[in-house]
């Protein structure tokens, strides 16, 4: 029996009982996994669907950066933070008026009450810290009275009665360097509030109810709620959005399209149910073997289902063009599937072997990513080769009547027939023409790629237009800044004692932070002990100005520090020391979450502290949501690099292998690279940056390209093994395998156009990036590739004599 | 009035409390705890040791001796005059605290920073400001005024008056009532709730020890608790005497740069 056509044998004898096993094995998967989903507490044995948004998971739990970013918020009591911006367009003063102060007071006296006892652990509160809350009427005021007196008092303890009390409210807090342009902005005209939330995960729903409060407000000030939280949660509750209707959507698209070409509803309906058993089993897998939906794994169904639709969409195209030779399902699918065995098989490895290989990647949701792919092509695989043939076996001959084209069709009259032939020529007669001008394009794409600007940052996942990116803008625009990152310094001996009492290295640390503020756009404001102390000791000496400074002796320092500690809000002080004093906390407000703008400060500290060492030995290490990002980018870059020469190698190989020559299976890995040249040379060239999604992109690209080069060498060899010459064989390539390449092109590159609809970006670069490899990847397959075989094909013919596919 | 401190009860004068047979009114209940916490004797001395602990339980100590004197009319529990010295950690060493405690309007209040030579009035918005950074307040160690709150008697058990407090001024405070437990013989606080707008405890006061000092019984020991943040202070009282006999001009700036040292030590 041949091996070819084993399979199909099976499922053309038992086409029923083939599809009763897919549809049990998916519904017992999808149950498995629905089940404890939908009732956690009755299945608490099995897996339910856990999402998980955190791009911090991109780095796994005992990541060094990680340990040390939770030990170092554990030990300064520093909270992730919302942040809702007030700003007032309309009033000259801003938002320093009655009415727009009264609304804050409320907010924060609100936000103070949102907490509730959690649900894991009774005893533990969740919400809001209140404690740490930093607003008009949370934090205190200093400042000097009368001659000799300093005063503490709540900057705004109560909502002001008149406009001269609002003003009042900001002069008081601009004289504070704390409280300048991270509670007031530095123009006066809006205020800021921070609220520190015990987890990042309630963050949407916290903010949800911030906004309902909002709501209520009259008044012309406008409230924008912001931080890195927010927009990671809220991603969380949109990427279902997304995977609810622009995944169905895209699988509808496909399905019309699939309609146009082949016109037969009951025979294009077996590539979709393909395509969504596949999605299907793999999810289920993915979540019943306690895998967590990130965003990585969203992406999955996104993946698997063109995938999936790919090689159906090669049967059923074979399928197309010969059933009416022969009018006899059995025989034709038969047929095809002999011609068409070894090229899926092969396809099918190879893109397994290209999201395989992510699994080698130093980052979990990565390998997650790849893994589940994987497995989703290979679930594709099985069925496409299973089903396909047993659904058309279940539909009757009589319905296939006038199925398909003719053989005079074929050849002269389709459009796309027509078009292919002409591009077929048109190959081959300017073959080297066309070669050059690969060279000159691949050239200018490697320009392209010395050019890719590496860069990341979770709140441009939103669209420009969304209201986080919105508040993003203005908040970034009136404040310091709002993302946060961390410098932690403590002394290299540890027998150093109140290292961070001394005159000279709290000195020290101001000067690090008049650097930043000279030398980095992104850093907007720097807070740090050395600021406290001198604040205080500015006020303790009647506000005067040359007091601006650190007392001359340590104990001078803590006498000043003791004073601070009699305010309303002694406990601040730990946000920046330890009460040992042995480690303190910069705190650096950065305008911009990029990662390579964080990195840029990353590094010109770390040239600053080289050029101007510390009075004594210091260690510093940084740490924050903003810096982590910056981490695990790194890793992603790298590791996908190193994934995707992995894979490269490991297809080239398996092409060796299957070609039996070097020569066929160089040429098999062409369009891939064309492809990958092209794609990242204009990402390059246009400026977008690299981030999370395109970073994964190349693996698709790879599974996608060779798949077209495979199914078109193979058959380019075996017709001119056939028809005797490279020549003749031409007019057969541009017929029946040249169309079902096209045809998959646009069905499947159409068909994921509809993710640019999606409403985070990420999906969007997806959809675009999609659509651009499949038309790269089809193109250079059948131009590309007939090109070099014209030239080369003294070499080709020569040495495959001999073989056979 | 039921606001107690832990450092103040060292300082009283009455003594033996004769036991009612009936329950007093809720104002007699008020103003003897008020007594009793903060006006026992003429005058008197404690040294405090306060552990103040995070919820991570890193521990800071600061050790100082206060001196307490009564400057009002006698027995009418009035003005006070304090001077709380430090003597730990080093590096704050001979800083001093000065408080006139006034019952008709603010405090006035002075700090001494020896390492900056610099005497300083602290004015406050309110008296609920840390006190040296500990969990307990300013107002905790100079006492709340008793006309300050409403008080209601809202339970009487075998051993306590149980008062509920809410503040005139809400505004004022950070509180939206608090709970007092008084001991029905001594009428020392043994344990205070404060609760906030969500009427939930955040906050709580505890009377750890109560050792009888000539005839005060005194709160030696007591423990402030922040529930929020999960910190707290302990404060420990030796060497309590009362009617030492200071002379008031300790209490004046003369004194801060030239501390008493004959009752420090």
């Amino acid at each position: 029996m041949n091996y070819r056509t084993f399979t199909t044998e099976i499922a053309t004898k038992h086409p029923k009982a083939v599809t009763a096993v897919m549809v049990g094995l998916s519904l017992l998967l999808a149950i498995i996994t629905a089940l404890p989903t939908l009732w956690p507490s009755s299945f608490s044995s099995l897996h339910a669907l856990k999402v998980d948004t955190d791009p911090e998971n991109m780095l796994s739990h005992d990541e060094p950066v990680r340990i040390f970013h939770d030990e170092m918020k554990e030990e300064f009591s520093l909270w992730d933070m919302i942040v809702v911006g007030v700003v007032n367009e309309e009033h000259p003063e801003g938002v320093f008026n009655v009415e727009t102060l009264k609304n804050i007071h409320e907010l924060t006296e609100f936000a103070k009450t949102i907490h509730w006892d959690s649900e894991s652990n009774p005893s533990k509160k969740e919400g809001v810290i209140e404690v740490d809350i930093i607003a008009p009427s949370t934090v205190d005021s200093i400042e000097p009275e009368s001659l000799g007196t300093v005063r503490f008092e709540w900057l705004m303890s109560t909502p002001p009665t008149t406009e001269e009390e609002a003003l009042a409210v900001r002069t008081k807090a601009q004289r504070l360097p704390f409280l300048n342009d991270t509670l007031v902005s530095g123009d006066g005209k809006a205020v800021a509030i921070y609220l520190p939330i015990t987890s990042k995960d309630i963050s949407y729903e916290v903010a949800s109810k911030l906004q309902e409060k909002i709501d209520t407000f009259s008044g012309s000030a406008e409230y924008h709620i912001t931080g890195l939280p927010v927009a990671e949660d809220t991603f969380g509750v949109q990427m279902f959005i997304q995977m609810a209707i622009s995944a169905p959507l895209a699988m509808f698209i496909i399905f019309l399209l699939l309609l146009y070409f082949f016109r037969k509803l009951s025979l294009i309906l077996s590539p979709l149910v393909v395509a969504v058993v596949s999605a299907i089993c793999t999810m289920s897998l993915l979540v019943s073997t306690g895998n967590t939906v990130h965003i990585m794994s969203s992406m999955i169904p996104i993946f698997v289902v063109p995938i999936a639709v790919l090689d159906a969409v090669h049967i059923l195209s074979d399928f197309f063009d010969q059933y009416q030779k022969t009018k006899d399902r059995k025989a034709t699918i038969l047929h095809v599937m002999d011609t068409l065995f070894v090229p899926m098989f092969y396809t099918s490895l190879t893109t397994i072997a290209g999201f395989g290989s992510l699994a080698l990647t130093p980052i979990p949701p990565v390998q997650v990513f790849g893994t589940f792919v994987a497995l989703g092509v290979f679930f594709a695989w099985f069925w496409t080769i299973m089903f396909i043939p047993a659904a058309i076996m279940l539909i009757s001959e009589e319905s296939l009547e006038g199925f398909g084209l003719s053989h005079s069709e074929d050849d002269d009259k389709g459009v796309l027939s027509r078009l292919l032939h002409a591009v077929g020529n048109i190959a081959t007669s300017s073959a080297r023409p066309i070669i050059a001008v690969l060279l000159i394009l691949s050239a200018i794409a490697g320009y392209g790629i010395s050019r890719i600007n590496v860069n990341d940052n979770p709140t441009k996942w939103f669209e420009a237009n969304h209201p986080i990116r919105i508040a993003d803008k203005v908040l970034n625009s009136h404040f310091g800044g709002t993302y946060m990152s961390y410098l932690a310094i403590e002394a290299t001996d540890p027998n150093n004692e109140d290292v961070f009492k001394q005159p000279e290295v709290l000195r020290y640390i101001a000067q690090v932070q008049a650097h930043l503020a000279t030398s980095s756009q992104v850093v907007g404001k720097s807070n740090s002990l050395a600021d406290l102390v001198k604040t205080v000791h500015r006020e303790l000496f009647e506000g005067d100005e040359t007091a601006f400074r650190i007392p001359d002796s340590a104990a001078g320092v803590a006498q000043t520090l003791l004073t601070y500690e009699s305010s309303h809000r002694p406990e601040d002080l730990w946000h920046f020391v330890t009460p040992d004093y042995q480690k303190t906390n910069l705190w650096l407000q950065l305008k911009s979450g990029d990662n390579q703008h964080m990195a840029e400060v990353v590094e010109d500290v770390n040239a600053y502290i080289e050029q101007n060492p510390p009075p004594i030995p210091l260690h510093h290490q940084w740490f924050g949501l903003t810096y982590i990002n910056v981490v695990w980018q790194d890793k992603m870059v790298s590791g996908m690099l190193e994934a995707f020469l992995g894979s490269f190698v490991i297809v080239l190989v398996m092409m060796i292998a299957l070609f039996r020559s070097i020569l066929w299976g160089v040429l098999s890995m062409v369009p891939l690279s064309a492809t990958i040249l092209f794609i990242y040379g204009i990402i390059g060239l246009v400026g977008k940056d690299y981030d999370m999604p395109i970073a994964v992109l190349s693996s698709l690209s790879l599974g996608l390209a060779i798949d077209y080069a495979i199914h078109f060498l193979a058959r380019a060899r075996e017709l001119e093994k056939k028809t005797g010459s490279w020549k003749a064989a031409l007019q057969p390539i541009f017929g029946e395998p040249a169309r079902a390449i096209t045809r998959n092109v646009i069905v499947i590159g159409v068909g994921f156009l509809p993710l640019l609809l999606a409403p985070l970006v990420p999906y969007q670069t997806v959809g675009v990036f999609i659509a651009s490899i499949l038309f790269l990847a089809g193109v250079s397959s059948i131009v590309i590739l007939p090109s070099l075989i014209e030239i080369l094909q003294g070499w080709l013919f020569r040495s495959s004599k001999d073989t056979s596919l | 009035m039921i606001r107690l401190s832990s450092l103040v009860p060292l300082f009283a004068l009455l003594t033996a409390l004769p036991a009612f047979a009936a329950t007093p009114s809720v104002d007699e209940i008020v103003k003897r705890s008020n007594h009793v916490a903060y006006y026992q004797g003429q005058d008197g001395r404690a040294q405090i040791t306060m552990t103040i602990a995070d919820a991570k339980g890193r521990k800071r100590t600061r050790e100082l001796v206060i001196l307490r004197k009564d400057a009002g009319a006698k027995d009418n529990d009035g003005k006070q005059l304090f001077f709380a010295f430090f003597k730990a950690p080093a590096d704050v060493k001979r800083t001093v605290f000065l408080v006139w405690k006034n019952v008709d309007k603010d405090d006035d209040r002075w700090l001494y920073l020896p390492a900056l030579d610099l005497v300083k009035r602290i004015a406050a918005s309110d008296e609920r400001t840390s006190f040296v950074g500990s969990h307990f307040f300013y107002e905790d160690v100079s006492g709340r005024g008793v006309d300050e709150d409403k008080h209601e008697l809202v339970k009487e058990t075998e051993h306590y008056y149980v008062l509920n407090n809410t503040p005139k001024d809400p505004s004022s405070v950070e509180f939206s009532s608090y709970k007092a437990w008084l001991h029905k013989a001594s009428f020392l606080p043994v344990k205070i709730e404060y609760y906030n707008k969500k009427n939930e405890v955040y906050r709580t006061y505890e009377a750890l020890e109560v050792k009888t000092i000539g005839e005060f019984p005194t709160v030696v020991k007591a423990k402030m608790k922040d529930l929020r943040t999960g910190g707290e202070t302990l404060a420990e009282y030796t060497q309590v005497k009362y009617d030492v006999g200071f002379s008031e001009e300790i209490f004046t700036e003369r004194f801060l740069k030239n501390p008493p040292l004959e009752y420090l030590e």
